[in-house]
């Protein structure tokens, strides 16, 4: 049996935010169900990039995930992997105030290097509907799972984000995510 | 599952910069080379370019000016080990590669991307090996296929 053809879509997920917020723990969480300790975590190199499979109303989606490095120093690299990307997880610390007010600048460096029209009209979209915001612990498991179920619900809610040819997509689902690191049990947010 | 699944995957691998990228970086870093005022950034943005090239010269180039961060910038030391061993696996160095990327598992014994480097490393070392016994497998076997007819046809009278 073909696994492949039960895949009703395949759908490409960023991770952007400041560096040390925690989008590497969440990711290792949502695709292997682990944890780990803050002393063993290395920081991202470039990018790195995990898939996992999701069910979603018994249909079978998989999510080709990105995961980028937080550090300015790779910025150029991190960015051109913006493209053709239909959603986006901005994750900020909620114990860390400036990861919180940086999302402007990420915001706009999807601007800039998604460099697709319609993205402005996303954002706008977002603004207008209210970004998601979902708060979630790697450690503890809390909301991880929901915001990447969140953000893929708002992506087949939008047909036009995966069922045009690649290249013209431009990712219009913003969630932010505010990834509470350990020190930060129950803290609060927007 | 697809035999592809199985093996890790590390997307400086599986992406290519483009000719376009490439001669982009490139002739802002040189332009900072002639005024002299080479920004690190650039280099490595440069450097990084090229190990993500398809093609060996520019992999040479990428190693290269990342020998060079490696000792201008003790800030950008994992990062240098990372592409460098990136770099020289892509050459087939695989000792070189190997080397690189143990060091830097040394100082980050749990970076996710370099245990799959090491994964690839070896998976590499261990099927080039199989390959390297099965071709002298198979010369043992052709010297041996020619004593047999050598003493075959000794026997003949």
């Amino acid at each position: 049996m073909n696994v492949a053809s039960d895949i009703e879509a395949t759908f490409k997920l960023l991770l952007i935010g400041d560096s040390g917020t925690g989008k590497s723990s969440l990711l290792l969480r949502f695709t292997d169900d682990a944890w780990l300790q803050p002393d063993e975590v290395a920081a991202t190199i470039g990018v790195d990039f995990k898939v996992k499979t999701m069910e979603i109303n018994e249909k079978k989606y998989k999510l080709t995930i990105w995961d980028t490095a937080g550090q300015e120093r790779f910025r150029t690299l991190t960015s051109s992997y913006y493209r053709g990307a239909q959603g986006v997880i901005m994750v900020y610390d909620v114990t860390q105030r400036e990861s919180f007010d940086h999302l402007t600048t990420w915001f706009n460096e999807l601007d800039t290097y998604s460099s697709n029209p319609s993205w402005k009209e996303g954002e706008a979209f977002a603004k207008r509907m209210g970004t998601l915001f979902i708060e979630a612990s790697a450690k503890t498991r809390a909301g991880v799972k929901e915001a990447f179920l969140e953000v893929v619900r708002k992506i087949i809610e939008t047909p036009d984000l995966y069922q045009k040819p690649a290249g013209n997509r431009a990712p219009t689902n913003v969630v932010n995510l505010d990834a509470q690191n350990e020190n930060a049990e129950g803290g609060g947010c927007c | 599952m697809t035999a592809n699944e199985k093996v890790p995957f590390l997307l400086d691998l599986q992406t290519t910069s483009s000719q376009d990228e490439i001669a982009a970086i490139r002739s802002l870093y040189q332009k900072e080379l002639q005024s002299n005022k080479v920004n690190p950034q650039t280099k490595f943005d440069y450097a990084y370019t090229l190990i993500k090239s398809g093609l060996k010269k520019d992999h040479e180039a990428g190693l290269q000016l990342l020998h060079e961060l490696y000792k201008e910038n003790p800030a950008r030391r994992r990062e240098c080990l990372y592409y460098l061993s990136i770099g020289n696996y892509k050459l087939a160095n695989y000792v070189e590669a190997r080397k690189f990327n143990e060091i830097l598992l040394q100082i980050e014994p749990r970076n996710a991307q370099s245990l799959k480097l090491r994964e690839l490393i070896d998976n590499r070392v261990r099927t080039d090996g199989l390959v390297g016994m099965a071709i002298v497998g198979g010369v043992v076997a052709a010297a041996s296929i020619a004593l047999a007819a050598f003493f075959g046809s000794s026997k003949k009278p």
